[in-house]
């Protein structure tokens, strides 16, 4: 996962790579993701989250349909 | 995951944070109390859950989410320390994970350019107009979580 300048810097970059579309989002959505991914990660009782629970976190954060779904 | 591979996990993550780099098992084992295998096969066992990731065929660390073992594009640093992180989305995550403010150098892999992001109170205050891009779907994020 990469920052990018704008929409053209993704376009263009794409062209280029060769790669497929995949997903693209605001940097200040993927903080709000950040936050709640990695909030619980150093804490002394973190436990491994489910795949339910993560996937919560993907919904609760509006990223939705099949290119979210974790299994 | 047991108590034992806990315990390796949050000292691997203690390790880390401060000083910047992943012991070893050898020297996890010392710090613990433990045989040497004992914390290789702990190592082994993280890595095979996704709470760490190795370098292939080794027990060397290469991934303590969201930190990166190794030089990457992004580079963050927080309460006036530093670390890499594996990607976009981890780079934000270390300041996150940490609890508090921190700033992300990373760059645009199309036009080179560096690009700048702070986070403060939890909020995105310097590269709000930025783009993050995912080319892997979630399903497939662990089928090569390097490239991902």
């Amino acid at each position: 996962m990469v920052f990018l300048r704008s929409e053209e810097h993704l376009e263009r970059w794409l062209d280029r790579s060769g790669w497929e579309r995949g997903a693209s989002m605001a940097a200040t959505l993927l903080n709000e993701l950040a936050r709640r991914w990695w909030w619980t990660r150093l804490e002394p009782d973190w436990r491994p989250r489910t795949t339910a629970e993560s996937q919560a976190i993907l919904d609760e954060v509006g990223l939705r349909g099949e290119f979210w779904r974790l299994s | 995951m047991d108590e034992l591979d806990l315990r390796i996990r949050n000292h691997l993550y203690a390790q880390f944070v401060a000083k910047g780099k992943a012991p070893s098992a050898v020297d996890t084992a010392a710090a613990l109390g433990l045989a040497g295998d004992e914390a290789s096969a702990a190592y082994r066992r993280l890595h095979d859950a996704h709470t760490l990731v190795l370098h292939p065929g080794t027990n060397e660390v290469r991934m303590l989410n969201p930190f990166s073992a190794v030089e990457t594009p992004h580079r963050v640093e927080a309460g006036g320390r530093s670390w890499f992180a594996n990607c976009a989305w981890d780079a934000l995550g270390i300041p996150a994970a940490l609890h508090t403010d921190g700033s992300v150098r990373s760059e645009c892999p199309d036009c080179g350019e560096p690009v700048e992001l702070e986070v403060r109170g939890g909020e995105l205050v310097r590269g709000r107009e930025l783009l993050v891009h995912f080319v892997v779907p979630a399903r497939r994020w662990w089928d090569d979580i390097a490239f991902t």
